[in-house]
Formats: structure tokens, C-alpha cells, sequence
């Protein structure tokens, strides 16, 4: 509302509205320039995964065809893409939030782990009525999470140790301990495979083929969930007194200290929210997906949602969009190795071109230069 | 406890200590080189899966297991300079663009061995053999020691090496001078007229190159061909490795050492009653007792110099 240092904004009488017309038309065009960009990054990446398969004497057309419309042509095949998304989504969120603070939070392979672990165990164990039932695990897996979370927090924001190294032994500390007591204390009785006994039937998340009547696979009401707590991180970043924090933090640490922010506070709880949300996570894989635990169950999914959490600008929309985009790569991926002789892989170097693309920041004003000069020519 | 001490006290466990702990120790040092330098080389992980991938494919077309170690090392030594390209040329933040490349090494090494072999798990059927070990005359006639030293692969060799010529490179040379002047302070070092950049790109280089030494061991040393993933998180550790030593290459040494025997431990006590995988997680227990501990002491260090301590943002995100 400075606009009435501007003349012309006075001349029209009403400051206030011209003010606020520009600042939405400014704002405006930063969210068409960014997805112009996170658009533009994808198409790249795809173009890159092309060439590479193109080069390698692939059936190029008939593997981007895969890829691309593969995932829409079955129900079950939806099923996979939305479960999947729930769980990158909560994970990207996970990892977006201490992005917000600057804080490079490793740690959601183990938080995953600890949270499924959490929620199998009260969902096998605890005979709990129908909505509890559903409720009480999702709370132990965020605790659990949480609490994980909030060890590499305290270190770091009080004894200032790097987080990177803490959340990496971290996480190979619980992925042990999670296999020790799946393969000595867990497993089934009587079931061959290491698996844990299954989870009971009243904690498991009810599934969206039972609402919808058409097979959708493993897809759940955790899909809901997860929009309503990307909905909730959205209120917390930008409407919370903690949220403000946390920007600030990360934003101009400096500014927060002489402010008089409690920064190590808030660190802590960037570390702690983000930890319950990678162990809820957890719990989405555990209760959704495999209904009981299962050795190396969250494959390589915590580092992809660094990925999809870079992908969204470490925004909750932003987040969701791309936890969309990338799970609906990674079935078509899976379609095409299927269909064609071209490796799934291929989605992971797109998912690792994307990630270059987005981190190396300086491209686009280099690109810009190179046009320039071009032009000038 | 009985079984246990046996099979701690035999020579072959000192043994098995030695191999296991080869890829710690090479990977580690090239992380040091790089964290020196004043650049985070998350990207270890990735050197060393593409160099592991490299070699095994090199030496098994090629029919040569040295042309597979070169090419091997001098993939793992282009991943890193990817990541001195992206970090210094383009803006990109070291951790993030380390962790794209990692990504980027597990994607095209598993495309590169679906498409050439039609196999996801690996090089298996190619027969691409692994580098010799080194006998050695006299030694191996010692009762105990020659059980523990000789036999051993020509990289566990070159990894013992490695760290007092690494010790020297950093401590007694121009170049490791100029290393150490760019990470500890890039503007002092430029405005001497050390070329920062030319120095960072140099220590990334060796450091890919100790890591894909590292790699190629795994499939050409431990065993002869490539898996998928192989690395399994190996260069995590080290980079662990490189932090627990202090930057210090004979403390990366043995910190790297302590990894590979608490991992040996687990595998010899694998079919003795002991739960093998919370022996495994020892090492990383105690390697976040210890960062806690280094922190505590230097955040009290700093405030009886009443320093300010840093609170917000990891030194690793300001870029040099």
C-alpha cells in the first residue's frame, strides 16, 4: 500500500486499488513465469530420457507413447499413480518444510521406516474401535516420525552439527533396526517370506475401489488425507506465527536472530513437523499400500521426495502437483519397460535431469545471455 | 562370548577387515579431498556406482580388467567434475546437485546393463573378471601376519597408500597449500591470486577418482562383476567417514577403517546367534555421539571466545 508515492497512482484517487492491482499482477505473472518453468524443466528432462533411449536403439516413439499415455489407459493403473503420489506427496512435503527454514533434512528414509513401524505395530497389536482404529495408528506413525525428526533438529539448532550427516546416520541406524526386528521379532509365524503379520482389517485404509466400484488398485482414502494435510501445511506456512518463523529462517537467518526469533526453536520444529509428516508417510505405505511391513519397503522413494519437493518450489500446491506429475512418470515408466524393450530406468535419469535442471540456478540467465547474443549478432 | 572372540581373533576376520573396509577408505579420502577444498562431495555415492558399472562393462567387452579400472576410475573422476561444472559454473547447490547426480549414476548405470546385457540385476553373465591380488614372497610364510596381509587385492593395497599419500598431498605440497587456502577461505585465497575455481575442480577430479577406485574395487575386487545399486549407500558412509575423522586424512583413515569392521563383524557373526544388523549399526550410533560431541565442544569453544555461533543455514549452502 506504498502506491501513493506514485503520482500516477494518485491522479486516479484511488491509491489502494491501483496498489493492489499491480502487487496481484506482479505475483501473477511470477506464478505463470514459475510454471512456465517447472513445465519447460519436465519437457527437457523427457526430451534428455529420449534422446538417451532414441541413442541406444530403442523403440523411442513407442516408449514415450508408453510412458506418456500408458498410465490413463487401465483403472488400476489410476489406482497406482494416486497411491503413489499420496505417499511422494506427504514425503515431498516432509522434505519441503526444513527446505523453507534452509535446513537440508535427509532423514525421511528412516522417519518412513519408523513410521510404518510405529503404525503396523498398533494396527496388528491394538484391538481398537472402527475409526479409532484408522486414527490411532496415524498418530503413533507422525510421533514416531516426529520424534526422529527431532533428534538431527536438537543437534543441529543447538549444538549447530550438521544435519546432513546426522539425518544419514540416522537413517541407516532405524533401517537396521527396522530389519532386525522384522526379521527376529515381527515376522509372521508360519509365512516364509520376511513379512510381518498383516495389519487388522479395521486399520487398514479403506480402499477407493470399494467406494468407486472399479478396480483401482492400491489407491486409498489416504488420498484425502494427503490433501488435507498439504491443505493444513499451506495454513501453517502462510497463515501460522510458527510458519512466518520458519520463512524467515530460511529466508534471512540473520534478520530472524536480531529480530528476535527463537531460530533454534523453530529449526527444531521444521525437523519435528517434517519428521511426522514422512512418518504419516510411512504409515500410508504400511496401512495403504502392503497392509503389514515389509523388508525395504520404501524402496528409493524418501530421496524422490527431495525431488518432488524441489520440483514444487517447496510449495504445498507445488508439491502435490509435482508428486502428481512425477508418480504418473514413474507408472508410465513401469507401462513402458512392459510394453517396450526400454528400461524403466530411463524415468529415473529423468527424474535425475530434473533435479540438475531445477538446482543449477544459474542456467536460465545463462541460456538468456547466449539468446541475447545470438539476437545481437 | 566364546564363538564371538574366536571368531573376532582369527586372521581371516583381520582380513575380511581389510577388504571390506577398502571402498571406506578410498571413497572417504576423496571426500576429504573435496570437503577440504571447500565443496561437499555428496555426489561419492555416484562415482562410485558409475565407476563400479564402467569397469565391469569395460573389462568384460575389452577383455582387460586394467582398461576396465581406468575407464572406471575416470567415470567416477567425470561425475565429480559433472558436479564442479554444476556447482561452480551454474549456481547449483552442492548438496542438491550431488544428490541429482547419485540419482542420475543409479538410473543410467541399471539403463546402460538393461540395455546391453537385457539383464536389470546386473553383469552376472559377462565374464569380466576382477583384479589381482598381490602375494607377497616372504610375508605370507609369517604365521599370522602373512594370513592377514598377503592375498589381499591390489586396490586394499592402494587404499593403504592412499591415505599417507593423500596426508602428503595436503600437507606437503603447493597444490594441497592452495586446497586448503580455497576451503578455508575462497576470497583470501583469490585475492593471493590462487585460481579458486581451477583448485576446486582439481580436488573434485581426485576426489571422483578416489571414489571410483573405490567403485571398481566393489565389482572387480570383492567380486567380479556389477549389481545394480552395489554402492548400497557406501558413499553416504564415507562421506560419514570424512566428518567422524575430523578432516583429517589419518582420522578419515580410521574412521573408515571402524565402519569397514563393524560391517565385517556383522558378516562373520551372521551365523552365530547375535543379531547381525544391530551389530552393523554400531559404527552409525557411535558416529552420531561423536558429531554431537564435536559440535557441543566447538559450540563452547566458540562461545568463550564470545563468537557468534552460527544457528541458521548449514555452511554447505553458502557457495563459495
Amino acid at each position: 500500500m506504498t502506491s501513493t508515492l506514485e503520482p500516477a497512482a494518485e491522479q486516479q484517487g484511488r491509491p489502494e486499488t491501483q496498489g493492489r492491482r499491480e502487487f496481484l499482477a506482479t505475483r501473477r505473472r511470477t506464478v505463470v513465469v514459475e510454471l512456465t518453468m517447472t513445465v519447460l524443466t519436465v519437457a527437457v528432462a523427457v526430451l534428455i530420457a529420449f534422446l538417451v533411449v532414441l541413442a541406444t536403439g530403442k523403440d523411442a516413439g513407442g516408449a514415450l507413447d508408453a510412458l506418456l499415455t500408458g498410465p490413463l489407459e487401465r483403472t488400476p493403473r489410476i489406482g497406482r499413480w494416486l497411491a503413489d503420489a499420496t505417499t511422494l506427496s506427504l514425503l515431498g512435503l516432509s522434505v519441503a518444510i526444513p527446505f523453507r527454514a534452509r535446513q537440508i533434512s535427509l532423514g525421511a528414509e528412516g522417519q518412513v521406516y519408523a513410521g510404518a513401524l510405529a503404525s503396523a505395530l498398533v494396527a496388528i497389536n491394538l484391538h481398537l474401535p472402527p475409526v479409532a482404529a484408522v486414527l490411532v495408528p496415524l498418530g503413533a506413525a507422525a510421533l514416531a516420525g516426529g520424534a526422529l525428526g527431532a533428534v538431527p533438529g536438537v543437534m543441529k539448532a543447538r549444538l549447530g552439527a550438521n544435519e546432513i550427516v546426522a539425518t544419514l546416520m540416522l537413517n541407516a541406524v532405524v533401517v537396521r533396526v527396522f530389519d532386525y526386528l522384522l526379521t527376529d521379532h515381527l515376522k509372521a509365524p508360519g509365512s516364509s517370506a520376511v513379512q510381518s503379520a498383516p495389519v487388522r482389517p479395521d486399520s487398514a485404509l479403506p480402499l477407493l475401489s470399494d467406494f468407486f466400484q472399479v478396480p483401482l488398485d492400491q489407491a486409498n482414502i489416504g488420498l484425502f488425507g494427503m490433501l488435507a494435510v498439504a491443505a493444513a501445511v499451506w495454513f501453517l506456512l502462510a497463515r501460522t506465527p510458527l510458519g512466518y518463523r520458519i520463512r524467515i529462517t530460511g529466508s534471512n537467518p540473520d534478520f530472524a536472530r536480531y529480530g528476535g526469533l527463537d531460530v533454534p526453536r523453530t529449526i527444531e520444529w521444521s525437523f519435528v513437523i517434517g519428521g511426522a509428516l514422512a512418518g504419516l508417510a510411512g504409515a500410508h505405505l504400511a496401512l495403504g499400500i502392503y497392509g503389514g511391513l515389509q523388508p525395504d519397503m520404501a524402496g528409493g522413494l524418501a530421496f524422490e521426495g527431495i525431488v518432488v519437493a524441489l520440483l514444487g518450489r517447496n510449495n504445498p500446491v507445488g508439491v502435490v502437483a509435482a508428486a502428481l506429475l512425477y508418480s504418473y512418470l514413474r507408472v508410465g515408466g513401469d507401462v513402458m519397460e512392459q510394453q517396450t524393450d526400454v528400461g524403466s530406468d530411463a524415468v529415473t535419469i529423468i527424474q535425475a535431469v530434473i533435479v540438475l535442471l531445477v538446482t543449477a540456478r544459474a542456467l536460465p540467465e545463462l541460456v538468456k545471455r547466449y539468446l541475447a547474443r545470438r539476437e545481437a549478432r | 562370548m566364546g564363538p564371538v572372540l574366536d571368531v573376532v581373533l582369527s586372521t581371516g576376520f583381520l582380513a575380511a577387515i581389510l577388504g571390506v573396509s577398502t571402498p571406506y577408505v578410498l571413497a572417504a579420502l576423496g571426500g576429504l579431498l573435496a570437503e577440504r577444498a571447500g565443496v561437499p562431495n555428496i555426489a561419492l555415492e555416484g562415482s562410485m556406482l558409475s565407476a563400479a558399472c564402467t569397469g565391469a562393462l569395460v573389462a568384460g567387452y575389452s577383455g582387460s580388467v586394467w582398461a576396465g579400472a581406468v575407464c572406471g576410475i575416470a567415470a567416477g573422476a567425470l561425475l565429480a567434475l559433472l558436479l564442479g561444472v554444476l556447482h561452480l559454473y551454474l549456481g547449483a547447490d552442492a548438496i542438491i546437485a550431488g544428490i541429482g547426480l547419485n540419482l542420475l549414476a543409479a538410473g543410467a548405470t541399471s539403463y546402460t546393463v538393461f540395455a546391453l546385457l537385457g539383464d536389470k540385476g546386473g553383469t552376472s553373465r559377462l565374464h569380466s573378471g576382477a583384479l589381482p591380488s598381490v602375494r607377497l614372497p616372504l610375508i605370507e610364510d609369517i604365521p599370522g601376519v602373512g594370513a592377514v596381509l598377503s592375498g589381499q587385492n591390489v586396490l586394499t593395497w592402494a587404499a593403504l597408500a592412499a591415505t599417507p599419500v593423500v596426508a602428503w598431498l595436503l600437507y606437503r605440497t603447493r597444490f594441497g597449500f592452495h586446497l586448503r587456502a580455497v576451503g578455508e577461505h575462497p576470497e583470501a585465497a583469490r585475492s593471493v591470486g590462487i585460481h579458486v575455481h581451477r583448485v576446486q575442480f582439481r580436488a573434485l577430479a581426485l576426489s571422483g577418482a578416489l571414489a571410483g577406485a573405490a567403485g571398481v574395487f566393489l565389482s572387480m575386487g570383492a567380486v567380479s562383476f556389477f549389481v545394480t545399486g552395489m554402492t548400497a549407500g557406501r558413499g553416504y558412509i564415507a562421506l560419514a567417514a570424512v566428518f567422524l575423522g575430523a578432516l583429517r586424512p589419518c582420522g578419515v583413515f580410521l574412521a573408515a577403517l571402524g565402519f569397514g569392521t563393524a560391517e565385517a563383524l556383522a558378516v562373520q557373526l551372521g551365523n552365530l546367534d547375535v543379531p547381525s544388523q544391530l551389530v552393523s549399526a554400531i559404527p552409525y550410533v557411535f558416529t552420531l555421539l561423536a558429531l554431537a560431541f564435536f559440535a557441543w565442544r566447538r559450540r563452547r569453544a566458540s562461545r568463550t571466545d564470545a563468537a557468534p555461533a552460527p544457528l541458521a543455514g548449514p555452511a554447505v549452502l553458502e557457495s563459495p
